[in-house]
């Protein structure tokens, strides 16, 4: 033991000279022949944006092929103006499927949220307030047992190649069902979703405007995991 | 056969182009991917500048951007209130294709409770509305996180003006430098020389 300290000593001086020699072999190597100039080599790298996003098309679009109410108290839907009680009209169709808003996913992948607000008329006074089915994700919809709007309450559905989407879409965003093809709404960048939207009316409406305006948003969300 | 197919391409064509759509236009909008995080713990009664927040407008319409505190996406700790979060400058409307940095601030009430915080800072676009009643809207959420300790933020007890330091600075330095001088046994006489006393001492060497 006594003997093999010293050659371990001595190996370690020889290994650690071999080393100082290869690193200096490797610096000389490095060092250009006009020491003193210092040199630069210029680099660029590209990273995939990493922006959330979506896009909406149309901009803007309006309802018709309006059909429902009752024809007895003059209060039936025309194709382009919503009748009483419950009349329903569309943005799109269901049969034959025709669905004119495109929702694009256009930065990473995101769960993509809908939201609707309240329907606001052009007097400013009594809004329609959004309800859902039997009150699965927000207000219950207060006739017929929670199937359809009541007082100064409205409903919206979404629909696409998918299916329609019957509980209704909610005043806070939550995840769009007509995205749940790819599962739990996910969508990656690029993916989009041709869409029509129903909207069914009061059962009777408190204000007497004849025009009113309300906001469906889609929102990406980051996600867990 | 055939006069029922052509029907049914004619109704289809003429239900497509009667279909109520105004503009094939698009709204977009975007934020940034990465969360909004204060960097150390926030106190209660403190004032802090969170990262500025990244928007673009991904859209082919003209969009003013709006920013809201909600909680929409799954995290863990208490929820942000809206209140505590200030936007200071919301951009012009931004066109297509262009990005501003929204500055935000946390203001801590002094009665906040310790712990983690979460929501989600949701940028909103407002498209232009161009016909009928439904307005399509968009938008993009990225995540606010941050964290409050316990205790009041430390408030400075002690503050006086940048020149009144400088004051402050200059006398010490001059009193330190009249000790060194005192010790080092170095003098400064003054003297005055008048006129009458050069005569009288030339007088004192005559014969």
């Amino acid at each position: 033991m006594g003997r093999k300290a010293p050659s371990q000593a001595l190996s370690a001086a020889i290994i650690a000279l071999a080393a100082v020699g290869a690193a200096g072999c490797g610096i000389k190597g490095a060092v250009p022949q006009n020491s003193g100039q210092a040199a630069s080599v210029n680099l660029s790298l590209r990273t995939v944006p990493t922006i959330r996003s979506v896009t909406v098309s149309p901009a803007s679009a309006s309802f018709g092929n309006c059909e429902g109410g009752l024809a007895s108290r003059n209060t039936q839907s025309t194709p382009g103006k919503l009748g009483f009680p419950n009349g329903h009209c569309f943005v799109g169709l269901l049969t034959p499927g025709f669905y004119p808003v495109t929702i694009t996913n256009t930065g990473i992948a995101s769960a993509i949220d809908v939201n609707g607000t309240s329907a606001y008329p052009s007097d400013g006074g009594v809004q329609w307030i959004l309800c859902n089915r039997y009150g699965r994700g927000g207000p219950s919809c207060t006739h017929d047992g929670g199937r359809l709007p009541g007082k100064d309450q409205y409903l919206i559905e979404n629909f696409s190649a998918a299916g329609e989407q019957s509980v209704g879409i909610s005043g806070t965003p939550t995840c769009d069902p007509e995205f749940y093809a790819s599962g739990h709404c996910w969508a990656v960048q690029g993916a989009s979703q041709s869409e029509g939207i129903e909207l069914i009316g009061p059962l009777v409406s408190t204000d007497t405007s004849t025009k009113w305006t309300m906001t469906i948003t889609w929102t990406p969300v980051p996600t867990r995991g | 056969m055939h006069l029922r197919l052509g029907l049914s391409a004619v109704l289809g064509a003429l239900l497509v182009v009667a279909a109520p759509v105004a503009a094939y236009a698009s709204v977009g909008v975007g934020v940034q991917a990465a969360p909004v995080q204060l960097a150390g713990a926030a106190h209660p009664g403190g004032t802090y500048a969170l990262p500025p927040v990244y928007v673009v407008n991904t859209g082919t319409q003209p969009e003013s951007v709006a920013i809201r505190i909600e909680r929409i996406s799954p995290g863990t700790g208490r929820t942000v209130p809206q209140a505590w979060i200030r936007v200071s400058g919301l951009p012009p409307p931004l066109g297509r294709g262009q990005s501003a940095r929204i500055p935000l601030s946390l203001v801590v009430p002094s009665g906040a409770r310790p712990g983690q915080y979460f929501s989600d800072v949701v940028v909103t676009g407002s498209a232009v509305l161009t016909a009928g009643g439904a307005h399509l809207g968009v938008a993009a959420a990225t995540d606010l996180e941050f964290r409050i300790a316990s205790g009041a933020v430390s408030a400075a007890w002690f503050t006086v003006p940048g020149w009144v330091l400088l004051a402050i600075v200059v006398v010490v330095v001059l009193a330190v430098a009249v000790v060194l001088m005192i010790r080092s046994g170095i003098s400064i006489r003054v003297e005055r020389a008048t006129a009458g006393g050069a005569a009288r001492n030339g007088g004192g060497r005559g014969p």
